[in-house]
């Protein structure tokens, strides 16, 4: 237990190199206009990101890739992974996830040989599915023995931890108020990791229309520290 | 199986450089008015009516629209679907529409308006070919209340799933449950009522068209207070999304995007399609 524990505290590290921190997924256009201007406005954001859109991609994707490991079904993976791809709609929200994607698939790969996670490096080398952070994390946590509900869990705050570093340096917050939005955020991340696990596959990519908005608008905001 | 309330079948074809029927079919509460010819183009226009009125508890839909190489055609509604309360169980309508490589399909209907207590669910099938050019709006309204309340319906699911050459293209899925969603908040509808989307596919698209639509929704949006965004699909083609608090303003904003594509993509100039 200790061993897995200390593996997915590096997993779920807000430092890892995945390329996360150069994306706001439309945070930076509520920043610039001035929609976002503290803790406070940014604690509503994270939590309609985590609850309507994280849940219905990520966490739903997470369940379905458990489901399709444990059936052994790689092929299910890669169509979990292209529909991923093409329910997001704005282009640099997807274009970056694909990126992390990629990032995380890299590093993760050198950290551990399990078997799914090499054939699933086959597959998006052979170009047949477009990688994705949901489903890098749902593999890798699958072969250190995580449950699904743990996978979804620490998926989730690895994400949410990423997107309050980034927060704290763009809207800028300090770093305290940054670990105590984390703090406070814990039982909405463990109701939404718990409530994605119970989500039907018919609810997959459900969008947040002010979310995605934001995420296409943020292709002509005029002063970008993101790449979304 | 399925006992449809009303089922369409619709396959058009281009014959001489003009489009026309191959097979029409339609039974129950669904019809089509005779096909419209709105210029010399060859471009045809089809009406879809429900006699009924509106779409009822249970109530099943289906269409299934085939356009052939070359064939050109507009698909539009006589007026708003609305759908009555549904107290037992829900109502549905499914779509699927196959276009081959050359044909041209847009599918333009009225806005939908959801009564209380309704639940409904739209599910829209696109198959295309490599070459072939699909055109797709919808407006979502905060529906009817006999008491003027918003959102009073219970739940509105739109789908849509896009294929090209058989590999997902797009897929859309849109949920709007007002009782267990903070629909007025950030993220979500944001204080707006009524949100619009286009989807285009199309080989033919480039950034200089979608600069060009982004300007124009500018334009149109006249400073009102409306969001809107516009960006390129994972294939040829691009996705609007507009935030408002009218269907009229929805309308205006994409009924300008959609003449300058037809300029674009077809040399046309539409005709107006709104019938009252």
């Amino acid at each position: 237990m200790t061993e897995r524990l200390l593996a997915l505290f590096q997993l779920c590290d807000s430092n890892l190199p995945t390329g996360s921190f150069s994306h706001s997924f439309g945070l930076e256009t509520y920043i610039q206009d001035n929609t976002v201007t503290d803790s406070e406005s940014f604690e509503e954001w994270l939590s309609c990101y985590l609850e309507e859109q994280l849940a219905y991609t990520d966490g739903i994707a997470c369940r379905m890739v458990y489901d399709a490991l444990e059936a052994g079904d790689l092929d299910a993976v890669s169509a979990i992974g292209a529909k991923l791809h093409v329910q997001n709609l704005p282009r640099e929200t997807r274009q970056g996830t694909r990126m992390i994607g990629e990032g995380m698939l890299k590093l993760f790969s050198r950290l551990y040989d399990f078997p799914f996670l090499t054939d699933y490096g086959r597959l998006v080398k052979e170009k047949r599915t477009v990688p994705h952070p949901a489903i890098v994390f749902a593999i890798t946590a699958h072969g250190l023995g995580c449950s699904r509900e743990e996978a979804v869990l620490y998926h989730f705050y690895g994400t949410v931890s990423g997107l309050i570093q980034n927060a704290v340096r763009a809207i800028p917050l300090g770093q305290t108020a940054g670990q105590m939005l984390l703090n406070r955020i814990r039982p909405l991340l463990r109701q939404t990791a718990e409530k994605a696990l119970t989500l039907p596959d018919e609810d997959f990519g459900l969008v947040a229309p002010g979310l995605e908005l934001s995420q296409m608008q943020h292709e002509r905001v005029n002063v970008r520290i993101f790449m979304s | 199986m399925t006992k449809w309330t009303g089922e369409l079948i619709l396959s058009l074809e281009d014959r001489a450089g003009k489009t026309v029927a191959r097979n029409v079919y339609f039974q129950g509460a669904f019809k089509v008015m005779r096909p419209i010819y709105h210029d010399d183009s060859g471009k045809v226009c089809y009406y879809l009516l429900n006699p009924g009125g509106g779409y009822l508890d249970g109530d099943r839909y289906r269409m299934e629209i085939t356009a052939e190489p070359g064939a050109q055609v507009t698909l539009t509604t006589q007026g708003a679907t609305k759908v009555y309360k549904t107290p037992k169980d829900h109502a549905y309508q499914e779509t699927t529409m196959s276009l081959k490589s050359g044909s041209y399909l847009e599918y333009l209907p009225d806005p939908l308006i959801a009564y209380k207590n309704a639940t409904y669910r739209q599910k829209n099938i696109v198959r295309m070919e490599r070459g072939a050019t699909f055109l797709y709006t919808d407006i979502l309204t905060p529906g009817w209340s006999p008491d003027g309340g918003q959102f009073a319906f219970d739940s509105v699911r739109l789908i849509n799933e896009i294929y090209v050459d058989g590999e997902p293209a797009v897929f859309d899925n849109i949920r709007l449950s007002p009782a267990d969603q903070r629909v007025g908040g950030l993220g979500f509808m944001e204080g707006y009522t009524h949100l619009g989307s286009m989807i285009a596919i199309g080989e033919q698209t480039t950034d200089n068209l979608v600069d060009a639509l982004h300007g124009l929704l500018a334009e149109t949006s006249e400073g009102d207070q409306v969001k809107f965004g516009i960006s390129r699909l994972a294939v040829p083609g691009f996705s609007i999304r507009i935030l408002a608090r009218s269907t009229g303003k929805i309308e205006k904003m994409l009924n300008a995007c959609h003449k300058r594509i037809s300029e674009e993509w077809l040399g046309l100039t539409p005709a107006s399609l709104r019938k009252y």
